[in-house]
């Protein structure tokens, strides 16, 4: 009986770590890449993050001009700025998929995973429909060597899609 | 074959196979094709994403200069499922022939007016449905597949003239348990409609100026 308990108490204990340690790691993908974050101390149907995950998970950093990456800034509406940064003690967190919505960002979530995924901007996604320039990619072949569609400048390329389903 | 014959023309192929199950979906076809140009393996489905395709077989002509002179369209090689597709694959074997002889002089090298009018603007839900197949595939890959469902079937309600995001979704799956259907039933529905979009290739012989499209 003793040994019933024991066993009932180490069981409900690992139940009870699983499901705080899933709940602690969001994971975010961005430009197809996961990071594990942690997780805001409240709970709340957007994604904060720290300013920390933040440059980690998207290579974005939050300037005085604005939220930057490279030469790429996106102000914060002046009027607005409480929906986006949020400073609690020393850490700042970062509203990230309001931020997406703002910069006309696709996202989706599974809450039950708490997986995030950030998709192309329009404006990343959408250039080709008038400018023409093939999209470029990188894939491997069957040994797993990468190939990118750049490396073909100079040809005639046939692009063709096929599957095995 | 094609490819042995055209590549002294400075042209290339790249095949690129469409297969969240990835080398072990694709593998065992490429090895069987012995292909002598490109081979790629697309387990995301980056490029269905990146060119906005619907379909496969999908064909996009790049010009030498990394521009796209014939945007997406039905491109069948060889006849290996015209009972099924009813599409021929000679006229666009031999426009393909054409190109590689004729470059930008070509009847089939669409203005760029033309390829304009050809692609179609994506909607903010072809958007949204990219991302949730990526995010389906995601958990798919994580060993958790009964999570990616949800997410495959609102990708398939964002974009549902998308046959690459069905048909994957249902291969990964028991369709009729998980998605209430499958792809022959799918097709039945369109109701003598064409599975494919058909091609709109010019009708003009080799070296005619006559651009009817």
């Amino acid at each position: 009986m003793i040994r019933y308990l024991v066993l009932l108490a180490i069981a409900t204990t690992f139940a009870v770590t699983a499901r705080a340690s899933d709940a602690k790691t969001p994971v975010v993908i961005y430009d197809g890449k996961a990071t594990e974050v942690s997780a805001a101390p409240e709970a709340s149907n957007d994604l904060w993050i720290t300013t920390g995950d933040l440059t980690r998970a998207t290579r974005f950093v939050i300037k005085p001009q604005g939220v930057c990456r490279d030469e790429l800034c996106f102000p914060l509406p002046k009027n607005r700025k409480a929906e986006f940064v949020s400073k609690k003690g020393p850490t700042t967190w970062f509203n990230l998929s309001a931020f997406a919505k703002l910069i006309k960002q696709p996202v989706v979530v599974d809450q039950k995973n708490g997986v995030w995924y950030f998709g192309a901007r329009d404006a990343e996604q959408n250039g080709y429909l008038t400018s023409l320039e093939a999209p470029n990619f990188t894939l491997p072949d069957l040994n797993g060597k990468l190939h990118s569609l750049a490396d073909f400048r100079g040809k005639k390329v046939l692009l063709v899609t096929w599957a095995s389903w | 074959m094609l490819y042995k014959e055209l590549r002294a023309r400075n042209f290339e192929i790249i095949s690129v196979a469409q297969d969240t199950g990835g080398a072990k979906a694709a593998g065992p076809w490429i090895t069987a094709a012995k292909p002598e140009y490109t081979a790629l393996v697309d387990e995301k489905q980056i490029v269905t994403q990146k060119y906005g395709m619907v379909n496969v077989p999908t064909g996009v002509w790049i010009n030498e200069q990394g521009r796209i002179v014939r945007p997406n369209e039905v491109a069948f090689i060889d006849d290996r499922f015209k009972s099924f597709t009813n599409v021929e694959s000679a006229p666009y074997i031999d426009a393909i022939r054409d190109w590689a002889a004729n470059g930008a002089k070509s009847v089939y090298v669409l203005s760029e007016a033309e390829s304009k009018a050809r692609l179609k603007p994506p909607s903010d839900d072809r958007a949204r449905a990219d991302a949730e197949f990526a995010l389906a595939e995601y958990l798919y890959k994580q060993g958790k597949g009964v999570d990616a469902i949800p997410h495959f079937k609102e990708a398939q309600r964002l974009d549902p003239d998308n046959w690459n995001y069905k048909r994957q979704a249902w291969a990964l799956s028991d369709a009729e348990r998980d998605y209430g259907t499958n792809f022959g039933k799918e097709v039945k529905k369109l109701n003598g409609k064409p599975y494919y979009q058909p091609r709109k290739l010019p009708e003009a012989k080799k070296g005619a100026n006559d651009r009817r499209n």
